[in-house]
């Protein structure tokens, strides 16, 4: 048997298993406190019996997160490539973008829960604007780099304006809009499950976690933590890999070791 | 064939370093044998030269001797001790120059100095003369990122002298400069050694490199690496490239040679 | 004031100025659409300039707010700094470590700073302790995660060089492992300060025993559909979010990993 091999998984295991053993111990003999603590027998008994209702939380954040990074998208690969195509427009935006890219998304969330009320219309404008920035910032910076020579090799054979942007500066930048998309969607999962906590009145996941917290349901509250990480841990290991590998791995801009 | 056996291993043992039985096998994943039966003896101020195709295991040797990798089999001794870890016994030039970025010129020389508690000021004494040496004073303040290439390896070798080690080992120093400064850089290098008269161990795979530095040239088969045999290099210095008789120990070295760089080609398109 | 010192302050005066020129047009056009009626629910800049100075020097309540986040901020980010590069260290030198810790951070960094404020106020409180602790759990796995990567990734050369020169482990990591991280350390830092710098700003506006603080100030304003206040607090956030990351951790940088070539000049 290969030790060398099998250990680089079970070593990991350790932390975590060790964690939740001494979490069930300690909330069983009472050193911490089961009414603050909960423990992992009745949280993951309370993940499997709330599935559906569960599911049904997950969805509409999902909802909300996938509206506002298309949209985000839109406007910021748009914006973005006008960007990186004049150089004065690159440079009267850019101090601004990044200056209000700084902002919390949920900082904002008073201002507009003042002017658009809770739920969806406050959570899904905060969701755009926190995914926008990374987006336009990096496609800017995208469409900016792209290697004159490719220009005028272009141009001399016969290319026009939306030639140029169709054939060249679009697919140039399509990794940096990659890595773009991949900051946005973070920030905007993110931003909307904290947004969810201050403006949200029935549903999502952030939603979910605030009520229980406010009736002090304590088990409810770690469940959604848990799966709140799980989700995202997931999205990211499988779907957002699953892009990179099709498309800028592939093309050898980014090597991934891990 | 008309090569030469005689005058690898010392009948004397009274040699700087000796070597033998090496073996060095690496079993990442499936098992490569770098080098098989190495035995070979280096004297005391000889400068000596290994050569081989690319992947004969040089390299690795120099790092066995360094003490940067353990040897699966035999031993390797200097001045009749096992060697067991690097220690400032033996000083390493890198291919890649190895600076530490964060150091002036200076400061990176008297790093080693630094290791052995060297008094500050005597350190930096030390230093300078070792950096005038090399042709580079006036830029002990100077950070390394602002360095030619060839400026850098000047700096690498002054680091490598400056705390007397007893061998200077070469990891193809040269490798990574463009043409005319390679060529610079070995007359540079030929005129330190003669202020110096070191013990060293000098990698290549550049036969010209070879015929213009060493004393004698150990030739290295293809991987599994062994000593095909050794070239005395009985020239006066400083040498003169395009002399006959330096052309002519070219001849003897590359017909050694042949063979083996086909062999190393069709074990690389593996 | 010798030649080389003029230019560069000329220099540096005039990318300030590039720099804040958006800024006076957005701020003339904004004006201007205010007070033609163009913008409606937006407070003009003059009132939020006249708001500025009313809470700033005439009320001192904005002096406060602000006093009271720096002083959290300070603690939570420099206890995750401490606690960041130790833990960062031991993972990027002995490899049994990271490989056990390593999927742990990769999970726990996956959980959005804010979605520990529940948890924590339930544990540590409404106060000020549940502030700190965000704080400090927004940095902390950024720092961890760069020191082990910068210790990793330190030139095999450059640790075997150090070793033939004869030194023993504590200089190898004094002299070599610790300034050769700084090329990862120290950006991690600076990315470490705008997470902890959000997590703070989110976690007073969720604490509900927590008075001061810039994030409560907006937080209360809603209370009394005070958007003029909701956006001079959002203005301050985004410009001390700019402070401490261009100026303090910018100026840092530039001293040492730019100095030393390890890095372009971003």
């Amino acid at each position: 048997m290969d030790t060398t091999k099998i250990t680089p998984y079970l070593l990991p295991l350790i932390p975590f298993s060790l964690f939740f053993i001494f979490w069930e111990l300690f909330a069983n003999i009472g050193i911490v406190n089961p009414a603050l603590f909960s423990k992992p027998s009745i949280i993951f008994i309370k993940i499997f019996e709330s599935y559906s209702e569960l599911s049904f939380h997950i969805l509409f954040t999902f909802y909300r997160m996938t509206i506002s990074f298309f949209i985000a998208l839109l406007i910021g690969t748009g914006l973005g490539m006008i960007m990186g195509y004049k150089k004065q427009i690159y440079q009267f935006f850019n101090p601004l973008i990044t200056t209000v890219m700084t902002v919390p998304g949920i900082a904002m969330a008073p201002l507009f829960i003042v002017w658009f009320g809770f739920g969806d219309p406050t959570i899904i404008t905060i969701g755009i604007i926190v995914a926008f920035f990374p987006i336009v910032y990096n496609a800017a910076t995208g469409a900016r780099s792209v290697d004159p020579q490719l220009l005028k090799a272009a141009k001399i054979m016969g290319a026009r304006k939306r030639d140029l942007f169709l054939h060249v500066y679009l697919p140039h930048s399509a990794s940096y809009l990659i890595i773009g998309s991949k900051l946005g969607l973070a920030r905007c999962w993110r931003t909307i499950i904290a947004v969810e906590f201050i403006a949200a009145t029935s549903y999502g996941l952030g939603y979910m976690i605030w009520d229980a917290y406010e009736y002090l349901n304590v088990t409810v509250v770690y469940s959604g933590v848990i799966v709140l990480a799980i989700t995202f841990f997931v999205i990211e290991k499988t779907i957002i890999r699953y892009i990179e590998k099709r498309t800028i791995e592939r093309w050898g801009v980014i090597q991934n070791n891990e | 064939m008309g090569y030469d056996t005689r005058g690898i291993m010392n009948m004397t043992n009274k040699s700087k370093i000796q070597i033998r039985n090496l073996e060095k096998t690496f079993s990442t994943g499936k098992t490569v044998t770098a080098l098989k039966k190495i035995n070979l003896d280096i004297n005391d101020n000889e400068f000596a030269v290994l050569l081989g195709p690319s992947g004969c295991g040089k390299s690795t040797l120099l790092y066995l001797i360094a003490g940067f990798e353990k040897p699966t089999k035999g031993t390797i001794k200097l001045d009749n001790k096992i060697i067991k870890k690097p220690d400032s016994d033996r000083g390493f030039v890198f291919q890649d120059f190895a600076l530490y970025p964060w150091r002036t010129v200076l400061r990176n020389v008297t790093f080693g100095l630094e290791m052995k508690n060297t008094p500050k000021q005597k350190a930096i004494e030390e230093a300078k003369k070792y950096i005038k040496m090399v042709g580079l004073d006036g830029f002990e303040d100077a950070y390394p990122h602002t360095l030619s290439g060839g400026m850098k390896q000047r700096v690498g070798i002054a680091r490598a002298l400056v705390y007397h080690p007893e061998v200077l080992l070469m990891d193809e120093p040269f490798g990574a400069l463009d043409a005319q400064t390679r060529k610079h850089m070995q007359m540079e290098l030929e005129n330190i050694w003669e202020q110096t008269k070191k013990t060293v161990i000098f990698v290549t795979h550049s036969v010209i490199e070879a015929v213009y530095l060493a004393d004698r040239v150990f030739v290295m088969t293809a991987r599994p690496g062994t000593i095909k045999g050794v070239v005395d290099v009985d020239l006066p210095r400083p040498r003169n490239y395009t002399d006959d008789k330096f052309l002519n120990v070219r001849e003897k070295i590359l017909n050694l040679l042949e063979s083996e760089v086909e062999k190393s080609l069709e074990l690389t398109g593996e | 004031m010798n030649e080389t010192t003029k230019k560069l302050i000329k220099k540096n005066f005039k990318e300030l100025l590039h720099f804040l020129f958006p800024f006076f047009v957005v701020i003339i056009f904004w004006e201007i659409f205010v007070d033609i009626g163009l913008i409606t629910r937006v407070p003009a800049p003059y009132t939020l300039f006249m708001r500025f100075l009313q809470i700033t020097f005439e009320k001192n309540i904005l002096t406060s707010h602000l006093q009271a986040s720096i002083y959290r901020l300070l603690i939570g980010y420099f206890l995750a700094a401490i606690l960041g590069i130790g833990l960062g260290t031991l993972m990027g030198i002995k490899k049994s470590i990271s490989e056990m810790f390593s999927p742990v951070l990769s999970l726990l960094i996956a959980i959005p700073t804010i979605a520990w404020v529940p948890v924590l106020l339930i544990t540590l409180g409404l106060g000020d302790k549940t502030v700190i602790t965000a704080i400090f759990l927004g940095g902390f796995f950024a720092i961890a995660y760069s020191t082990m990567h910068g210790i990793k990734t330190v030139n095999k050369s450059l640790i075997n060089a150090a070793k033939t020169m004869g030194s023993n482990n504590k200089s190898l990591f004094f002299h070599v492992l610790l300034p050769g991280s700084l090329v990862s350390l120290l950006p991690g830092l600076r990315l470490a300060i705008g997470y902890s710098w959000r997590a703070l700003v989110g976690a007073e506006m969720l604490a509900a025993l927590v008075k001061w603080g810039i994030g409560k100030m907006i937080y209360s304003a809603r209370f009394f559909n005070d958007v003029e206040l909701m956006f001079v607090g959002l203005i301050i956030i985004g410009l001390a979010g700019l402070i401490l990351d261009h100026l303090v951790m910018g100026t840092i940088e530039k001293w040492t990993i730019e100095r030393w070539g390890m890095i372009q000049e971003g």
